[in-house]
């Protein structure tokens, strides 16, 4: 599973620092979010779908891949809106249907926007090691130890988790546990695997909390870092790179 | 002489208790170590000898609050503690990166890192070509050592162990404590352990508890195992000779007198049997029978396919071949996979197959077929047997773990279970729950009813299976065709003069 997620070349965007990397992505994508404007929503969509498709060192494949459920976000938010949303210059009408030309105009803005957000996200993901994401965050922005460290122990159960969820699974089969129908038998169900894997997952945490301490961890205390990550190069392009796309994306939104 | 330094740790009438219960876990308890002392702690499980050794190293109350007070406490400023649980020591996914965390708790400077951290492998002898190994991929043993070689980074005065080798293979428990013996010879080594067999005659003092906490015995390990043996037997400690004194107890000699197979009627057949896990082979046996009242011992490494073996035949996986049950053929669907009526299968973990919130729903809710009063004097009848709390109402969850597994087997049984299937159900239980757990499978077997389980101990092989399979890298080796192995320290056991296996 982990395997899949090597990518075919390492480019320019694995140089760099990922905390940086998650700051500059977090910045463009508020701008998404607020942004009104169609054409600018669109543009900036290429922007990340350059960056997505074109330097992620991923495979064709693996990249039209992981596009399905792109598409599949981008077409079920876009959809809603093109046949119910609302409009004065109606095109097609037909019951509670209604066409307008705000509508298809607000689904394309909507649409752009997950479709922003996916590429974004992906293009991050793909382009990062989990680990020294936390690392940068703990050294160029001070993000506090605990909060890095809990999250990489938590990558470490992960594993864990999916073995005990499937030994609960063939466990259930033999105790011959037969759930009812519908929701009462989901409710069930979710009882049934809730409580143990819950009961197992809380006094693990528990363990390696208290053995994380047993290991003279504190909370707060100075430290030095196995992975030093520091700012490269590679940063500066990076923010050039951003900027540039920035500006030409305005431009051909708003340039008349 | 400054006080605090004639003693490596010392302790005046401590006091403690768990918040919500009445009574105390110790009363007025006063320990003292020496500096370079090994010292190993006894006692019935739920004495407080793991809770002991967390106040003496201040995790108590530090990191987990317990309402305590004593009236001199000194500690060691430098403390290492490796736990049971392999599993539950680590936050990093690799090797190097754990042993870097404990650097990095102690703010050693990056370029200094990697030779301490080669140096720490090299003290418990753990060689990996890449230190960039992830840790899901050590064995069980190797995550113990480096919990250990962590543990050594922080140049520790005092070293806790708390059952390092309790969740370890034959082979792991030996690798664990060679390691311990070579890494710690002058720190002071405070160990609490039920299997002690490999440390009996290394440490300097044995220090027995007795069920409330109270210090019973403390003395060197020859006069405690020779003066103590009625505790140490009652507690269900492993001590050297446990299992020599069990084999000439009358209950042992009289399950074993006369010991005969049941019936030669074939309960599983399988021929050219393959097993897989999604679409990779995993399991591969040419021919196996196992008859009505074997117990079959399967053996083999960790990850060799043992637990594998165990769902395909509960057909939990997708197997080829033939595979027959009762003499008739178990076909398997591809859509709806049925389980084979007769069988029934115990995992390692208990927790994980209890379903209901008390004993006796428990022991009824597979019970589909029966009249209620019916199945509630079936359960009664099965909780006797298992000495289970009578009552029926404890929820399983509050069990003691050797009750746990009792219960785990218990459900196991519905009057249509003819075939038990157990994966490792001694592993990690003391002496009195292995023995009580072993007779209960021996009454079952005699009447009638075949155990196919999963073991490392030998000494059961020898003293209690009918039969052996081995599986090695997925392929599974019945008792005549084993050469070596085994099967030789079988030969010439009691078991086979009476059987004549294999001639």
């Amino acid at each position: 599973m982990l395997a899949w997620f090597t990518p075919r070349r390492e480019t320019w965007l694995f140089k760099v620092n990922p905390a940086l990397k998650f700051i500059i992505f977090f910045a463009f994508l508020l701008i998404t979010l607020f942004n009104q404007n169609l054409s600018f929503a669109v543009w900036q969509a290429v922007l990340y779908g350059i960056l997505f498709y074109g330097f992620s060192g991923y495979s064709m494949k693996k990249l039209a891949l992981l596009s399905i459920p792109l598409a599949i976000s981008f077409f079920s938010s876009a959809l809603t809106i093109v046949l119910f949303g609302k409009g004065e210059s109606v095109l097609w009408q037909w019951g509670l249907i209604k066409i307008s030309e705000e509508s298809i105009q607000h689904a394309l803005l909507l649409g752009s926007k997950s479709l922003s957000f996916g590429f974004v996200g992906f293009t991050f993901l793909l382009t990062i090691q989990p680990i020294l994401f936390f690392y940068a965050m703990m050294q160029q922005f001070r993000l506090p130890s605990k909060y890095a460290y809990s999250f990489i122990a938590s990558f470490r159960l992960i594993p864990a988790v999916t073995e005990e969820l499937q030994i609960r699974r063939n466990a259930l089969k033999v105790r011959n546990i037969q759930f009812s129908r519908g929701l009462k038998g989901m409710y069930e169900r979710l009882q049934m695997y809730t409580v143990p894997l819950f009961a197992e997952s809380i006094r693990r945490a528990q363990r390696i909390a208290v053995a994380m301490e047993a290991k003279q961890y504190q909370m707060g205390a100075a430290r030095t870092y196995y992975y030093p990550t520091r700012y490269s190069l590679m940063d500066g392009v990076f923010l050039t790179v951003m900027a540039i796309g920035l500006g030409v994306t305005l431009m051909l939104a708003f340039w008349r | 002489m400054n006080y605090s330094n004639r003693y490596a740790i010392n302790l005046t009438n401590l006091r403690l208790k768990f918040p919500g219960e009445d009574s105390l876990i110790f009363k007025d308890l006063s320990f003292s170590v020496q500096p370079g002392e090994k010292v190993l702690m006894l006692g019935p499980s739920g004495c407080g000898k793991s809770t002991l050794l967390q106040v003496l190293s201040g995790i108590v109350p530090n990191s987990i609050e317990l309402p305590m007070k004593a009236d001199e406490i000194n500690l060691p400023d430098s403390w290492g503690f490796v736990f049971q649980d392999p599993d539950t020591q680590f936050c990093m996914s690799y090797v190097d990166e754990e042993l870097a965390f404990v650097l990095e708790n102690l703010n050693i400077p990056r370029s200094d890192m990697a030779p301490l951290i080669e140096e720490a492998l090299k003290r418990v002898d753990l060689h990996l070509e890449n230190l960039h190994t992830p840790i899901l991929e050590l064995s069980q043993g190797m995550k113990q050592r480096l919990a250990l070689a962590s543990v050594l980074l922080l140049e520790p005065v005092v070293l806790f162990l708390d059952e390092p080798s309790a969740l370890l293979d034959p082979e792991g428990t030996k690798q664990i404590w060679s390691s311990i013996k070579q890494a710690t010879a002058d720190k002071t080594v405070i160990i609490v352990e039920h299997k002690i067999d490999l440390i009996a005659d290394w440490v300097d003092r044995v220090v027995l508890f007795n069920d409330h906490g109270m210090i019973l015995a403390d003395d060197s390990p020859s006069t405690i195992f020779k003066h103590y043996q009625e505790e140490l037997k009652r507690y269900g400690i492993w001590y050297p000779s446990v299992w020599d004194e069990y084999k000439e107890s009358e209950s042992f000699k009289s399950m074993m007198h006369e010991r005969e197979q049941v019936s030669s009627f074939e309960k599983i057949l399988l021929n050219d049997f393959h097993g897989f896990r999604g679409t990779a082979p995993k399991i591969f046996a040419k021919k196996a029978v196992a008859k009505t009242g074997d117990w079959i011992a399967i053996t083999g490494e960790n990850g060799s396919g043992k637990s594998t073996l165990l769902l395909t035949l509960m057909q939990l996986l997708r197997t080829e071949g033939i595979y027959k049950v009762n003499g008739e053929r178990v076909i398997q669907k591809k859509r709806k996979k049925q389980l084979p009526k007769g069988l029934s299968l115990v995992f390692q973990n208990p927790e994980l197959q209890f379903v209901t919130n008390s004993i006796a729903e428990e022991l009824t809710v597979s019970l589909h077929k029966m009249s209620k009063p019916q199945a509630v004097n079936y359960a009664a009848d099965l909780m006797q047997l298992f000495n289970l709390p009578n009552s029926g109402t404890r929820h399983p969850y509050q069990l003691s773990t050797g009750q746990k597994r009792r219960l785990s087997v218990a459900t196991a049984l519905t009057p249509q279970t003819d075939i038990l299937l157990l994966d490792e159900p001694t592993f990690g239980q003391d002496a009195r729950n292995t023995f009580a757990i072993l007779e209960k499978l021996e009454q079952l077997r005699v009447q009638g009813i075949t155990i196919l389980m999963v073991t490392h101990d030998m000494e059961i092989v020898k003293n209690f299976a009918t039969s052996v399979w081995t599986v090695a890298d997925g392929v599974l080796y019945t008792n005549n065709e084993m050469v070596g192995g085994v099967f030789e320290c079988l030969h010439g056991s009691h078991l086979d003069e009476k059987h004549g296996y294999s001639k």
